[in-house]
């Protein structure tokens, strides 16, 4: 039920959302297209979903009794195309829904033509009948923009659609189907010899009798536990075994793909339940099978925080978004009085450090309380449990340090804590850590152990701790994992860092090149008497190598947005080469400056990455040749060039590539100038590594390089400059290595908003900037 | 609170009744706006809900959609004329005659159709969106569909970010959405409309797989938070309404408050 709940929900928005086409004609939008496509997708669903998405549009202001005429009119539209599919007689093509011969395409005409009827009838007649607006002013108006909309959008969203949404299985009837499966039962664990087949609503005498039983074993426990997604050929977990004591904290690690995530799905039961594949192997959470019950039953003992904490937030105040998981405690004795509940709310909110914000909307918390907020969200139900799934991906600095002292609050308070996590300076903090590699443990110890081998580490495709690096090369046996332990190494063993700062290579850049971008005296507003940017100075020059650094809402990407003209400046101007931004068109500015956005799916649009990439270099209307051209140059600029992934669907490669993907789309134009807006987000170790070198090569080969980021270990290692801003105001500017001195004062760091990285702050001890790791281990001597 | 819901948070008599109360009356309001098409008597309609709006501290909100109130008002002072007539001549044109009645009726419309606005806005300024819901399904929407109501009006705003992050990628790599032929403007929605609907039906299995995970589960009953009680100013609330629709009714029946035109 979750399931069809989330799918009305999704085919509702886009609905009525969406951009006039024509100006002055408000009804011709382009989401009009979405409801035939729905309707012959998702069926019967697809009618609720454009009927209700019609009445929360008129709930946005426009709310009448000709709502309830919106809302009959677009549960036809949307209900009718998948009732007369294959039922026109002669006219139906006997096919799936899908555009590939004429007879399909006439049959798709003719349905449109029903459906656009059927639509703007109930809605003239009604609007009518309420003496509203007249008929013959509104029913041409809907039957024209309705059939305009689906016999020229729809079709090609069809074609992109159909053959993934099958493939995902949110197809009507393969819903439809699990469902019946559900509702038969048991009948898919029965099926698998290795899941007893235990009724879905244990008797409490049976739980005990099981939590009994559990008590010999581990909190935690993994068999052999094998997973492969289905259509997958490669296992996703391949014999994990491992254990977890109650009240212990374990972090798990390992490169994308190597099963971190799988691992957290299957911690509550959504693997198999929700996800399908074939899955073997026994893993059980406090003397219950995983497999045993339906995920909503496992509730109560594990909370799940899944990465991306925008999907998991359901509310329009944090009471409620509490009071959610409460208003469905399972098992009936549970049930809380509401002023049981209003206890517990608060209560919760004080631990993860929001009470007081009881009615605000989730979406206008910083990122760090939102993901707080989720983690209260499972708290609340009190589970034995609690899973993260690299909770830490999408925060800035701020956020993490809020983050990690909630999760050292709760492991204080004895809860057992399973964390997928890429980071090791978070990871070092628990008691055991878990390395997965092609699905099962490769290494499991103490953090410390695995981090005073850096070679290990980094055989596992992590990233080491940079102050172990640096102390590697000492034959040291026991490495520092925190800047205060390596202060207490270095005194131990009579270590210092030598002056060597001063033969450094300067990496800065080399003044008197011409400048390729003038930001003068720029100030920028979204909403009117709001700057986002005041006073803005900055210049460019040709083939520097900037980072853009900065706490969330300070302003970075607002200041990159002006750069290629996604935004105009309020009062100043921008140059880029000479000319003014407001007289190149954004077209002719995205040849001179690329801009790869932050989440790459963002963009991601066509069927093979040789198409994705080529879409950028057609805009530019280059003979096809060149444009090929271009295309093959880009791809191999990436490292996916080749005979094989130009020809893969964009949306089946794993996040590293597909970030690559929207870096070679931005290059294939050819631009002076590339904008990078956190390019390493959510990758690992090596692709982390592979995209700054990417980034280190293109700057190499001419680029001007604009980098927006939060890891400033990068920006020490590969930026020649750095721009540090705070509150719409660029606050410092100059060669990185000057910048980090500022930073790396105590007073005047607080004042920037930011810390340096570890080992610069290391360094500093000695009164020397080092930037890198193989700065600090030359510098770093006997006495 | 967020920029894209009427609802502004706050403390007046009005926030604190309750929805199901609010919805009764808004229906009762609508009712009497269809009964009417005499212009003064709707002008009093609207100037009475004018006068909830502000003790409702929800001006800012009119401000917000007076564009639209505006345009509707205009478009329908000059549509209706041309589709009803009257006996009294307001203006001729050879054969072509201008009533007064279609004139006053076109105004009325207008009104109509502005005072209708305005009590949705109302009720909505003062709701929020998990009381309105509620308060449907107490009204006897069934549950899943009043779930999904008030989900997908939570995913709006997230989506309406997504789109415009969409189209900033787009634009910056050169497609450009102005000019062009209607023909050629349609296509240049696919790049635009492909990653908003699969960032969509993504989010959508997330979503699906953490609420199942917070326990939301098919033979799960809904165990209320949010506690409904009618009170004294709900039973007044309601009783004026009641009176007013009655007498309302009483009038219009007694031949009041219309405006005469043939269709």
């Amino acid at each position: 039920m979750a399931q069809i709940a989330a799918v009305y929900a999704a085919i509702l928005i886009p609905f009525k959302m969406g951009i006039p086409l024509v100006p002055g004609y408000a009804e011709l939008r382009p989401a009009n297209a979405f409801p035939i496509v729905a309707s012959l997708l998702f069926g019967p669903v697809a009618a609720w979903g454009s009927g209700f998405g019609n009445l929360i549009g008129d709930c946005f202001g426009t709310l009448s009794p000709g709502s309830v005429f919106g809302f009959l009119g677009n549960f036809c539209y949307g209900y009718l195309p998948y009732l007369l599919w294959g039922r026109l007689g002669p006219l139906s093509s006997g096919r799936e829904p899908e555009l590939r011969s004429w007879r399909q395409a006439v049959e798709f005409v003719v349905i449109c033509f029903a459906a656009s009827l059927a639509c703007a009838l109930v809605i003239g007649f009604g609007v009518d009948l309420l003496g509203l607006i007249p008929f013959w002013i509104l029913t041409p108006a809907i039957l024209f923009n309705n059939l305009v909309m689906a016999i020229l959008l729809a079709p090609p969203l069809l074609l992109f659609l159909h053959p993934r949404v099958k493939r995902w299985g949110l197809r009507y009837e393969d819903i439809r189907s699990s469902m019946r499966q559900e509702a038969r039962g048991e009948g898919r664990e029965d099926e698998d010899p290795l899941t007893p087949g235990l009724a879905p609503l244990a008797t409490p005498r049976q739980a005990i009798t099981r939590q009994h039983a559990g008590t010999a074993e581990p909190f935690l426990a993994a068999r052999s536990v094998s997973f492969t997604y289905a259509g997958s050929a490669n296992p996703a977990l391949n014999g994990l075994t491992f254990t977890v004591n109650r009240g212990e904290s374990v972090a798990v690690m390992g490169r994308s793909g190597a099963g971190k995530s799988t691992l957290c799905y299957a911690l509550n039961g959504l693997i198999p339940h929700h996800i399908a594949g074939h899955l073997s192997g026994k893993l059980t959470v406090d003397g219950h099978e995983t497999t045993s019950r339906p995920v909503w039953q496992q509730a109560g003992s594990v909370g799940l925080v899944f990465q991306d904490f925008e999907a998991q937030l359901v509310s329009t105040n944090l009471e409620m978004e509490l009071a959610f998981p409460l208003e469905h405690l399972s098992s009936l004795g549970d049930q809380l009085t509401p002023a049981e509940m209003r206890e517990r709310i608060h209560r919760t909110l004080t631990l993860v450090g929001l009470s007081g914000l009881e009615r605000r909307d989730p979406l206008s918390l910083s990122g760090g309380q939102r993901q707080r907020l989720v983690i209260a969200t499972t708290l609340i139900r009190e589970p034995a449990l609690l899973a993260l799934d690299e909770p830490m991906t999408d925060l800035d600095p701020h956020g993490r340090r809020s983050l990690a002292s909630l999760l050292a609050t709760l492991k204080a308070a004895g809860h057992t804590l399973v964390t997928a996590e890429h980071d090791p300076e978070e990871a070092a903090s628990a008691d055991r850590l878990c390395v997965l590699e092609h699905g099962r443990v490769a290494w499991e110890g103490a953090p410390r152990a695995l981090f005073s081998q850096p070679d290990l580490a980094e055989q596992f495709g992590l990233h080491s701790l940079p102050l172990a690096r640096c102390f590697a090369g000492l034959g040291l046996t026991d490495l520092p994992l925190t800047v205060e332990e390596g202060w207490q190494l270095a005194v131990e063993h009579g270590l210092v860092v030598s002056a060597a700062e001063a033969g450094q290579p300067a990496r800065e850049f080399p003044s008197g090149r011409p400048a390729i971008i003038e930001v003068q005296r720029v100030s920028f507003e979204y909403q009117r008497g709001t700057p986002a940017l005041s006073d803005v100075e900055l210049t460019i020059g040709d083939g520097e190598f900037v980072a853009i650094i900065g706490q969330n809402g300070s302003g970075k990407s607002t200041l990159a947005g002006l750069l290629n003209g996604l935004h105009m400046p309020t009062r100043g101007r921008v140059l880029v080469r000479g000319q003014d931004t407001k007289k190149l068109g954004a077209g002719q500015l995205a040849t001179t400056v690329g801009y790869v956005f932050q989440n790459p799916d963002h963009q991601i649009f066509a069927e093979t990455v040789e198409k994705e990439v080529s879409f950028g270099v057609q805009n530019l209307g280059l003979p096809p040749e060149e444009c090929e051209k271009r295309v093959a140059a880009a791809l191999d600029a990436v490292g996916l060039g080749g005979q094989e992934v130009p020809h893969q669907d964009p949306f089946s490669l794993p996040k590293g590539d597909r970030q690559r993907v929207a870096v070679a789309s931005v290059l294939a134009t050819r631009p002076r100038i590339l904008i990078f807006d956190e390019p390493t987000t959510g990758l690992d170790a090596t692709e982390t590594q592979r995209m700054m070198r990417m980034l280190h090569r293109l700057n190499q080969e001419g680029h001007t390089i604009i980098m927006i980021t939060h890891a400033l270990s990068l920006v020490a290692a590969y930026a020649q400059r750095c721009v540090v801003m705070r509150e719409g105001q660029i606050v410092a500017d100059g060669p990185t290595r000057t910048v980090f001195r500022t930073m790396a004062d105590p007073e005047q760091s607080a004042a920037l908003g930011l810390e340096v990285p570890p080992i610069t702050r290391f360094a500093a001890r000695w009164g020397q900037i080092l930037l890198t790791v193989e700065e600090v281990g030359a510098a770093l001597r006997r006495k | 609170m967020n920029q894209f819901f009427l609802y502004l948070d706050g403390r007046t008599w009005l926030h604190r009744l309750d929805p199901r109360t609010k919805f009764l009356s808004l229906l009762g309001l609508f009712l009497i706006a269809l009964l009417f098409s005499d212009p003064r008597y709707l002008g009093i309609a609207t100037m009475v809900v004018l006068a909830l709006t502000a003790s409702a501290g929800a001006l800012a909100n009119l401000r917000k959609m007076s564009l639209l109130l505006v345009l509707l008002f205009v478009y329908c002072i000059a549509i209706w004329p041309f589709f009803v007539t009257g006996r009294t001549a307001f203006v001729s044109l050879g054969t072509y005659m201008l009533t007064t009645e279609a004139v006053e009726y076109g105004f009325a419309m207008g009104l109509r159709l502005d005072l209708i606005l305005l009590c949705g806005i109302l009720l909505l300024s003062t709701t929020t969106i998990e009381e309105f819901t509620l308060a449907l399904q107490r009204l006897g929407l069934p549950a899943p569909m009043g779930f999904a109501l008030s989900l997908a009006f939570r995913w709006v705003p997230s989506l309406i970010s997504s789109a415009g992050r969409i189209v900033q990628a787009q634009r910056s790599r050169g497609l450009d959405l102005a000019g062009g032929s209607l023909f050629t403007r349609v296509r240049r929605y696919v790049p635009l409309i492909v990653p908003l609907i699969s960032h969509t039906l993504r989010q959508t299995r997330l979503l699906a797989m953490a609420l199942e995970s917070k326990g939301f589960g098919p033979e799960v009953r809904r165990h209320g938070y949010l506690e409904l009680r009618l009170r004294f100013p709900d039973y007044a609330a309601l009783a004026v309404m009641v009176t007013v629709v009655g007498l309302s009714v009483w009038v219009r029946v007694a031949g009041h408050g219309v405006v005469e035109v043939v269709f």
